[in-house]
């Protein structure tokens, strides 16, 4: 199969350095404290974070630092097939514990000691690169909720096919079968905080691989900063004092 | 600029799923013309200044690609919706049109319209998909043209009588293909169109035909038929494969019944090509036909076995039937299902390299002639031409592809695609031999020779001074190879130890070191698969400069080898092995036959001799041990062509003469490639490059049975050793005896074979032949690829460098060995192709007369095995006319053949003098034969 | 844009609301907006001066950088991030409202809004009888009659202990809100000031802004308490406090609402709701002004949470500071 034509065009029209189109919304859940909807291209994910708030389960209270949970879940419309997807199956938990811990990282979660910090990302279309989305997602939400943290994470996907390195894998290029590299950085920092791979690939070009993960991850950190900005600089002239 | 696009897809299991996906429409997509003032002209294809510009709609290409391929066909833009549409059709044509894309001869542009932002297009309502892509044809031809301006004409070139219609409506140039040419002026070019079928003038097949407009062929059955009926089991799907020595018999392998299903007949076969898929169906068993093999020519046609080189093996001899054994003499019908082709699944179609049959020059020469094609590979039919050029084709060799066949034709029509040179020229029929073999005789692109270091080049000190390269330059190391050889890949070197054993290494050359992995050199490489050694000229797999310089081991110059080297005792015990790049100095490079003199010449007594002395005496005992495991000692009728310099005409030709100095290279090597696959399979035991030989089972060994038990000869094949023994106890009153009995043995069993060790399981891995459990090929990289990729196997086995990609994959580990098989295959075919071409430049001088030997006994006739020549053909005994005649009557259990008075008789293996002619039945068309003295 | 459906609203309403909301822009110091932040963005400080980094802010490698969205401010030597979106940040005497979530020994715990739930003690509480006395074994067992689980409260923020965010309620105007709406805004939306507690005379309702976000709409409840008077109180007699004794529960339960008074409330509780969804501060001249709009556009209370009214209020409300601003 032909991923990237000789012309430099992958199947959806895009080069194989361009990300999809990226669009961001803070604010979708008014009952949450933090909440956003992240998209890139038709992949399309709904975040909303609760608290930091009262701890439900006393045994998990902590005193030295916040307690981070997250649930993932894929809504039944979210792919062609409309299915019931089950809670809790291999895949959610997994996503839902690599979300977690990519968060964790960058919640100064010591300054919120007693408290539970709720994440739920729910996917409302999947067009491959969902993990990335919901990382994305997440920080926005966070962010919103004014949950104090290190630095943004942010998240992108990168794959290598037809001996291309790829930008921001769709659904298509997803399960071509080749490798595929989720990355997220804290830019600010410049630190890796999470990468997953499936499939194998040479050291090498996995490196040229992440390097255009790390520029995909910069740029959705990029939007991202200005969609937080341009939501706080509204936030208080709205208010008006 | 974003667009979604949606379509409903049905899944497998039938259900129906609408699919969303992105489509991003740009405006950095550019026209490709040099002069555009608003384009980005880095990356423009088309010539400078046009006056026209062709845009090819999609039947255009799939049909005409043979015209596309022709140099006078210039700046055409192939938008990318009608390469897709070609890809889906058609792959072979598409890799075609992509390869004349990429030419940089070519000005062929890739307009990617599909994703620009003005020639995109949605589909409307109630529009088919073929519309919805003829429009946006001709929406991206309206676009060139506004584009461009009115200073270049865009011409939209298309076969499609409809969407000519609309385009000339909308304002735009269009054209058929046989009217643009016909503007162009070049009557040649028209030869290679290929006519729609309906345009094909029916008078003048009746004209031409009279008596033949009948239907000849019965129908294909649809294909949703052939599905069901493959579904309920009353077809059977399977590759057709024709017999090379008789093209009115074939085979279909199926799966379904588990036997090979046979097809006699052209009405049988039903219009099936070699190689395409087919559905067949089995005739009732009272019509399951007897052996037609037992008579030399059959058919009904005139055309007849030719003289050939003798087989080396099952895979290259005529396809023997094995015959019901003395048991199934009561059962009078053959138990071997035969059946007629009902449907073909999927074509094979080529290109075919031959000749136009013999005919007069029609009165009104000039205007459109209809002439047969017939194919040099005996497998093809007959291929029905048109052509306005036939004074000039008559002679020629030409390459013609094949449109159509349809029921009422006898032959399948096609269309003249190129011209190859004239009949019986040396450089012509060599070409043939190579475009029949698929072999890419072409130099070396530029993006190949520029991966190569730059020469002259020698060993640097970051080479030197690698800690993973051993520096062996002060051991005595020499090679012994062919005389004249260039390409030297391997030396040896013997060194008595002070313990009293000694240090035996062998020293390859270091080929890894300069092909990368994912270098073009690399991919040429690996598409080449090996290096073909015509009679006179060789075709190399790497560059000349690699080949012959930087990687051959000549003496007195330091190289870069890749070694292994064994602590063995004077017995041949190895005690220890081990692997290492090295640096060496090879210090002499001799001829087998030097080595040999000097082995023999017992005066000398300097080191390199003592050298060759101990190396020699330890492979006797590394031989003896081998055949005592069963390793067989085959051997096959090679000859050995001397060639004239200047004109490359053969001077001489004989047997090829083996010393004890070969015997000697050889053993090491072997011993190399064992310690070699040992190694690479126990750090990769999924991932390895191997090479098995299968173990012959009882109906190939069947012929040779059967001819060893009609001289009294019993040989026993339960196992190799057996074999071995009794091949070596198989001697006869005449010297010659042995080697014909081993060379009848060879041919019986099929060639070994790569293959990936994750594919089967270790006890499938055995090489028959030399009776090893496993082996691979690791000493001559510079001419094989597979010994390329074992090389980095064993590099990354020792941890030097990293296994490249491709062995994670183990599919395409897969793939890349089936090539190594195929290209291995066809190079062997080709060489022996050459030496045949070169057997009958030779004769047509020299009328000879020789000694033969009978190896198949047929009713009206014999085949003879010329052992001088190393090559085989048929004897009548009677004439064409009479065929079967009653004169002679075959004696079935001796394997003889007498004259019914009983005056004469012949028998296998008998010696009989023949005479060796080259005769001209038709212009053009020489051929040898053989005749009884 | 947050917080309003923007799919609602028509084409001319929505080029109504990008002005005023562009006026407001315009309106809003200069200053603060180029003092915005965001998570991990750099704050320019000069590192001649001693600097003291505040809240939303942390070290990276000699570098200042916010670990907020919010407004920069600097306060002397002190620089703090102030975080607009988050949950309540206590601070001693902030006067808040809650909810019971938990009635345990000799506690009440409430949800704040606050990262934990608050406590309030039943030693820190005035017994409804109004009487300073040792709470007894009694009392302790009588505590669901003074709050009961998801009873609202009213209190004042004591200060942290060990174990938590301690409440106090040791006057008459704290306790148990009834006869009225609970209405939940984003914290920052309400100020700090003077007064929280409001009595409007004209409509008939006690509107209490607490600090934690939550706003109480209620019914206006004259009652008498001569015992204590807090100091703040005695210059507003209007703010009373809620007479209501145990043996009283049947009697408050026929307590009738006028059908007026609770049409007020409602209108006063869809102004918060209109004024959180757009964002705007939330204080009683702004509610007040927006209950007014109301009726002089003769709306019905429903019709307040239509779109047409939210660009109504975001009109008034560029024009109100826009006057405000030329006063000043």
């Amino acid at each position: 199969m032909e991923y990237v034509s000789p012309e430099g065009l992958r199947l959806d029209g895009r080069r194989p350095m361009e990300m999809r189109q990226i669009r961001a919304e803070i604010g979708a859940v008014s009952k949450a404290d933090g909440s956003a909807v992240f998209e890139m291209g038709n992949t399309k994910v709904i975040a909303a974070v609760y608290g930091p708030r009262q701890v439900q389960n006393k045994s998990q209270q902590m005193s030295d630092q916040a307690l981070v949970r997250c649930e993932y879940s894929m809504a039944n419309f979210s792919t062609g097939d409309r299915m019931r997807k089950p809670k809790g199956d291999r895949r959610s938990t997994e996503i839902s514990l690599v979300i977690r811990q990519t968060m964790e990282a960058c919640i100064l979660t010591h300054l919120m000691p007693h408290s539970q910090i709720d994440i739920f990302v729910q996917v409302l279309q999947a067009d491959g690169g969902t993990r990335s989305a919901c990382i994305n997602a997440a920080t926005l939400a966070l962010a919103d909720a004014g949950i104090p943290m290190r630095d943004l994470v942010t998240s992108c996907s990168a794959g290598y096919l037809n001996s291309t390195p790829l930008l921001d894998l769709n659904y298509v290029e997803d399960s071509a079968g080749g490798a595929d590299v989720t990355l997220g950085i804290l830019p600010k920092l410049d630190k890796v905080t999470l990468l997953q791979m499936d499939s194998k690939l040479p050291i090498d070009i996995l490196e040229n691989v992440m390097q255009l993960a790390i520029e995909g991850c910069k740029a959705v950190a990029n939007y991202i900063r200005e969609i937080l900005l341009e939501n706080t600089k509204q936030l208080e002239y709205r208010r008006g004092v | 600029m974003l667009h979604n696009k949606s379509f409903v897809k049905k899944t497998r299991a039938g259900r129906v799923m609408k699919q969303v996906r992105e489509h991003y429409l740009r405006d950095d997509i550019f026209c490709g013309a040099p002069f555009c003032k608003v384009c980005d002209t880095s990356g423009a294809r088309l010539s400078a200044s046009p006056s026209t510009i062709l845009v090819l709609d999609t039947n255009v290409v799939l049909h005409q690609i043979d015209l596309l391929e022709n140099l006078a066909i210039d700046d055409a833009v192939v938008l990318s919706i009608v390469l897709e549409e070609v890809k889906n059709k058609n792959l072979s044509v598409y890799n075609r049109i992509r390869a004349i894309c990429s030419n940089s001869k070519r000005n062929f542009f890739v307009f990617s319209n599909e994703y620009h932002r003005d020639t995109y297009i949605k589909e409307m309502t109630g529009e088919t998909k073929n519309d919805r892509n003829d429009r946006a044809i001709r929406v991206a031809t309206q676009w060139y043209q506004n584009h461009l301006g009115s200073g270049v004409k865009v011409l939209l070139i298309t076969n499609d009588k409809e969407n000519k219609r609309k385009a000339n409506e909308e304002g735009i140039h269009a054209e058929t293909v046989e009217t643009y040419v016909k503007s162009l002026d070049r009557p040649d070019l028209l030869d290679l169109l290929v006519r729609p079928s309906e345009d094909v003038d029916m008078e003048e097949v009746e004209d031409l035909r009279p008596s033949k407009r009948k239907v000849i062929y019965i129908e294909h059955k649809p294909m949703s038929e052939i599905t069901s009926g493959l579904h309920r089991g009353i077809y059977h799907q399977g590759k057709l494969r024709v017999n090379r020595y008789n093209p009115f018999e074939a085979y279909v392998g199926s799966e379904s019944i588990g036997d090979q299903i046979i097809i006699y007949g052209r009405s049988n076969m039903n219009r099936a090509f070699d190689g395409d898929i087919v559905a067949v169906e089995l005739l009732p068993q009272d019509q399951w036909q007897e052996e037609k093999s037992l008579s030399i020519a059959c058919g009904d046609e005139d055309e007849d076995e030719d003289v050939h080189l003798a087989p080396n093996s099952a895979d290259d001899a005529p396809r023997t039937i094995p015959q019901q054994g003395s048991s199934g003499e009561i059962n009078a019908v053959s138990s071997r299902p035969s059946g007629r082709i009902v449907g073909i699944i999927k074509r094979n179609w080529h290109s075919y390299c031959g000749s136009l049959e013999p005919m007069p020059m029609p009165a009104g020469s000039g205007g459109i002639v209809h002439a047969l094609f017939v194919s040099k590979d005996r497998r093809f039919p007959k291929i029905r031409i048109q052509t306005r050029q036939l004074e000039n084709l008559l002679d020629k060799r030409i390459v013609v592809a094949v449109d159509s066949w349809d029921r009422q034709s006898r032959y399948p029509s096609g269309h003249y695609v190129r011209t190859i040179g004239e009949i019986g020229d040396r450089d012509t029929e060599s070409e043939v031999v190579l475009i029949e073999n698929d072999i890419n005789s072409r130099p070396f692109s530029s993006q190949v020779l520029a991966c190569l270091p730059p020469l002259p080049w020698t060993v640097s000190s970051e080479d030197l001074s690698n800690p993973i390269r051993q520096d062996l330059r002060n051991v005595r190391v020499f090679s012994v190879d062919p005389p004249g050889c260039k390409d030297i890949d391997d030396a040896l070197h013997c060194t008595a130890l002070p313990n009293g054993n000694f240090e035996v290494g062998v020293h390859i050359a270091d080929v890894t070191n300069f092909v990368h992995p994912g270098t073009p050199l690399d991919d040429e490489a690996a598409q080449r698969g090996t290096s073909v050694y015509l009679v006179e000229r060789r075709i190399d797999m790497l560059p000349k400069p690699l080949t012959e310089d930087i990687c051959s081991l000549r003496s007195d110059v330091e190289r870069l080898a890749f070694s292994v080297i064994w602590e063995m005792t004077p017995e041949a015990d190895v005690v220890s092995s081990r692997f290492t790049k090295s640096v060496i100095k090879s210090s002499a490079a001799m001829s087998y036959v030097e080595a040999q003199a000097r082995m023999d010449d017992s005066r000398l007594m300097d080191p390199l001799t003592t050298d060759l002395r101990n190396m020699n005496s330890l492979a006797k005992k590394m031989r003896l041990r081998r055949i005592e495991r069963g390793a067989l000692t085959l051997a096959s009728a090679e000859v050995k062509f001397q060639i004239d310099t200047e004109t490359h005409d053969p001077l001489d030709i004989g047997m090829y003469q083996i010393r004890e100095a070969n015997q000697m290279v050889e053993e090491f090597m072997l011993a190399a490639n064992v310690s070699v696959a040992q190694q690479i399979l126990k750090s990769f035991p999924l991932c390895s490059l191997l090479r098995r030989h299968p173990t012959p089972t009882k109906e190939m060994l069947e012929p040779l049975l059967r001819t060893a038990a009609a001289i009294g000869l019993h040989l026993d094949v339960s196992t190799s050793k057996a074999m071995a023994d009794s091949l070596d106890q198989a001697v006869g009153d005449d010297p010659y005896f042995n080697k014909l009995i081993r060379i009848l043995a060879t041919r019986c069993m099929s060639q070994a074979v790569y293959f990936c060790s994750g594919e089967l399981s270790p006890p499938e891995y055995h090489h028959y032949g030399l009776a090893a459990p496993i082996y691979t090929h690791f000493t001559s990289p510079i001419r094989r690829y597979a010994d390329v990729i074992v090389h980095r196997l064993l590099a990354a086995s020792l941890g030097i460098f990293k296994l490249p990609s491709i062995f994670q994959d183990r599919g395409q580990l897969t793939s890349v060995s089936d090539n190594l098989n195929y290209r291995h295959r066809n190079a062997q075919m080709a060489g022996r192709a050459s030496v045949e071409l070169h057997t009958l430049i030779y004769f047509r001088k020299r009328p000879t007369d020789t000694e033969a030997r009978i190896v198949k006994i047929r009713s009206n006739g014999f085949f003879v095995f010329v052992p001088k020549y190393g090559i085989e053909g048929p004897v009548y005994l009677t004439t064409r006319s009479e065929k079967g005649g009653g004169e002679w009557y075959i004696d079935e259990q001796q394997q003889k053949i007498k004259k019914i008075d009983g005056s004469i008789s012949y028998s296998i293996l008998q010696t009989v003098q023949i005479h060796l002619e080259v005769v001209e039945p038709q212009p053009n068309r020489p051929k040898l034969q053989l005749s009884l003295i | 844009m947050r917080g309003i459906d923007l799919a609602a609203l028509s084409k001319p309403q929505k080029l109504r609301l990008e002005k005023a909301l562009e006026e407001l822009e315009s309106l809003s110091s200069k200053v603060n907006s180029d003092a915005s932040v965001t998570v991990a963005d750099s704050i320019a400080v000069n590192h001649e001066d001693a600097i003291l980094k505040g809240h939303g802010t942390a070290d990276l490698n000699g570098e200042v950088v916010a670990t907020l969205c919010g407004i920069v401010e600097r306060v002397n030597k002190l620089i703090y991030v102030r975080g607009l979106r988050s949950r309540y940040k206590p601070e001693v005497g902030d006067i808040i409202i809650g909810r019971v979530v938990e009635v345990v020994q000799k506690r009440w715990k409430l949800e704040i809004n606050y990262s934990q739930d608050a406590i309030l003690m039943l030693s820190s509480m005035n017994m409804p009888d109004g009487v300073q006395r040792r709470r007894t074994a009694m009392d302790e067992l009588n505590m669901r009659i003074i709050f009961e689980e998801k009873d609202v409260v009213c209190a004042e923020v004591r200060g942290f202990q060990h174990d938590g965010l301690h409440l106090q309620a040791r006057s008459q105007k704290y306790g148990k809100l009834k006869g009225g709406q609970l209405l939940t805004v984003p914290p920052y939306l309400v100020k700090r000031q003077k007064q929280h507690f409001h009595h409007l005379e004209e409509y008939g309702f006690d509107l209490i802004l607490g600090c934690n976000g939550f706003i109480w709409v209620g019914e206006h409840i004259e009652a008498k308490d001569d015992m204590v008077e807090d100091q703040v109180n005695q210059s507003e007699p209007q703010v009373l406090l809620p007479n209501k004794s145990a043996g009283n529960l049947e009697e408050q339960e026929k307590n009738y609402t006028a059908l007026e008074t609770r049409k007020y409330i409602c209108r006063a509780a869809n102004a918060v709701r209109v004024l959180s969804t757009l964002g705007f501060n939330i204080t009683l001249e702004i509610i007040k002004g927006i209950i007014e709009l109301s009726l002089s556009l003769n709306l019905d209370i429903h019709e307040m949470l239509g779109s047409e009214f939210c660009v109504a209020v975001a009109e008034k409300e560029a024009e109100r500071r826009k006057s405000n601003k030329k006063r000043r």
